[in-house]
């Protein structure tokens, strides 16, 4: 069919309202950000000097106050990725597996009841868990306290605000890797157990030499997912522990706020949101080059 | 042997379901009972005195002076405003790229669109922020709604689908004079309601329990949503307060757990889909 200007024109009017909406709310505010990260910015006076790079270079340059509330914000989100990114793959795929274990009546059923806190908002999920944890009338130290075990500062000392930290991440969002994983177990083909049940397999040779094998595209996909969502962590520690006790689960992403909204300096606060997305943004292409390699050896 | 098994696995499964559903049902419970009762540390699943004060008070707005029904109504309108907004502008945008090969730049912008799936929101949180307010939409309906028309992800999944639509069907259309309008509203369009069911359940329950950038892009009371609003509280000075904060977070969460349970399957179909790429 031959394309003239007006139908090319009537194309591209079908794009141009998301096309719109992509430049001004997209586009615009990546540009602006790297504009605002050049100036001293405060939020409230209308005067911005620029300033350059002088915004990056010290969060880059050790003992000064933006470096130090960069990386130290930094280790803490990096501590949160290491301790929940394991469990978030290996109880999701346990989760998975139970319920693909089940008579096939009950799965539905208990697939819901685990992917149900799934629906919910981080503030609501928050101040349930307020509730739950709360150290003198919480649901779980009374619970303890029936058992005869003293109370448990849950969100105000270490390690109990890590450990916190990570049964609501596990319970608010496990269902959403336990789906992917139902999903992908369900693709296994079913004689590839059957024949090695004939050769004599038992369970957990199945498990290493056919169900993992088979899963891993779906393995490192819930990697790189869970890997990026557990960098962009705010919600836990804002709301339940609020950074602390003291500032030890002050993650990166608080820090960053902290510097925009208390501070009121949008600039370097800005400069700090660019160098954390650059460095998710590599993560996540590492990793993804990493997976898509090891697809082509398996 | 075989039947012991299933029968542990059963108990296993039902001890793992308490672990998930214990909390809502202890919020559901304290949600009844007063602030004395609440803070008593008693695990009494049925209130002693069930008490349906905090649900009047939070429809009367006298709940910790807050306007609870205000903040559900926005919370409501903008999911379902900015719902509808999407479902529009991500399907034209979804037909042009899949089935008007004449558009020019398709093949940049559809390039450029999906790696924007990958940016990390911190990177435009403050710059969106700043753009609001100098607009002069900080506090605003538009600033509830706009930003969460720019994603791609339903402009991503709804041209896999309309690009597997077969041809025929289109070129039959075509010969019987229909443009592209109709072809977009009369044929693709109703072939593709289960996907923007899909769509419109992701796009809602996204918008609708958002409550970081609500928090920072609103500054009255009375323009929260009910997510930002609940935060507000849960930093406050109100966390002792139980029976009215679990009576608040109830009201909040039964829209979007509602939504969730009806719509379980095309959700989980949708998650299922993003994995598959």
């Amino acid at each position: 069919m031959k394309s003239t200007a007006v139908s090319r024109f009537t194309s591209f009017l079908f794009i141009l309202p998301y096309l719109a909406a992509f430049c001004v709310f997209l586009l615009f505010p990546i540009l602006y950000g790297v504009f605002i990260s050049l100036h001293n910015f405060e939020l409230l006076s209308t005067e911005h000097e620029f300033v350059g790079l002088a915004n990056y270079i010290e969060i880059f340059t050790p003992g000064t106050y933006l470096s130090d509330i960069f990386f130290r914000g930094l280790w803490v989100t990096v501590q949160f990725v290491l301790y929940s990114v394991p469990l978030l793959i290996v109880v999701g795929l346990a989760l998975a597996m139970l319920v693909n274990a089940l008579p096939g009546k009950l799965r539905g059923l208990f697939r819901t009841f685990y992917f149900l806190p799934y629906a919910l908002s981080a503030s609501v999920m928050s101040v349930i868990w307020l509730m739950m944890f709360d150290t003198n009338a919480g649901f779980l130290n009374s619970l303890l306290m029936k058992l005869g075990i003293a109370n448990v500062p849950w969100l105000t000392d270490t390690p109990w605000a890590w450990i916190s930290l990570i049964i609501t991440t596990l319970w608010w969002t496990i269902g959403f890797n336990m789906i992917i994983f139902i999903n992908a177990l369900n693709e296994v083909p079913e004689d590839y157990y059957e024949a090695a049940s004939i050769d004599g397999a038992n369970a957990w040779h199945k498990f290493t030499n056919i169900t993992l094998p088979s899963i891993r595209p779906v393995m490192l996909f819930i990697m790189i997912t869970s890997t990026i969502a557990s960098f962009n962590i705010f919600a836990q520690p804002f709301l339940l522990t609020r950074g602390g006790p003291g500032d030890a689960t002050k993650v990166l992403l608080i820090n960053v706020l902290d510097q925009a909204f208390i501070r009121k300096e949008i600039g370097s606060a800005s400069a700090m949101a660019i160098v954390m997305a650059l460095l998710i943004i590599v993560i996540s292409i590492v990793q993804f080059k990493l997976t898509s390699g090891r697809k082509g050896n398996a | 042997m075989a039947k012991q098994k299933k029968l542990l696995l059963v108990l296993l499964a039902i001890a793992v379901a308490i672990f998930f559903v214990l909390p809502l049902v202890w919020m559901l419970s304290t949600a009844f009972k007063n602030d004395f009762e609440a803070l008593s540390g008693k695990m009494n699943f049925f209130p002693l005195k069930p008490t349906l004060d905090n649900f009047v008070q939070g429809i009367n707005g006298d709940l910790m002076n807050v306007p609870i029904v205000r903040w559900i109504a926005n919370s409501l309108s903008v999911g379902v405003i900015g719902t509808a907004v999407v479902l529009i502008i991500d399907s034209m945008a979804a037909y042009a790229l899949a089935r008007l090969h004449d558009l020019p730049l398709r093949r940049t912008m559809l390039s450029v669109f999906i790696a924007s799936l990958m940016i990390p929101g911190v990177l435009t949180f403050l710059p969106m922020y700043m753009e609001f307010n100098a607009l002069g939409l900080i506090n605003t309906y538009a600033a509830l709604i706009l930003p969460a028309t720019a994603g791609a992800f339903g402009v991503f999944l709804l041209y896999q689908f309309f690009a597997s639509f077969p041809k025929e069907i289109e070129e039959a259309a075509r010969i019987d004079g229909a443009n592209k309008w109709q072809i977009y509203a009369r044929i693709l369009l109703p072939s593709a309601v289960s996907i923007m069911v899909t769509l419109a359940i992701f796009t809602f329950m996204g918008i609708y329990n958002d409550f970081v950038w609500p928090l920072y892009a609103t500054t009255s009371p009375e323009m929260r949503t009910i997510t930002a609003g609940i935060a507000m509280m849960a930093t406050g000075s109100y966390t002792q307060s139980y029976g009215k904060l679990m009576a608040m977070t109830t009201i909040a969460a039964l829209p979007v757990v509602l939504v969730f349970i009806i719509g379980q399957r095309s959700f989980v179909k949708a998650i299922t889909q993003s994995a598959v790429k």
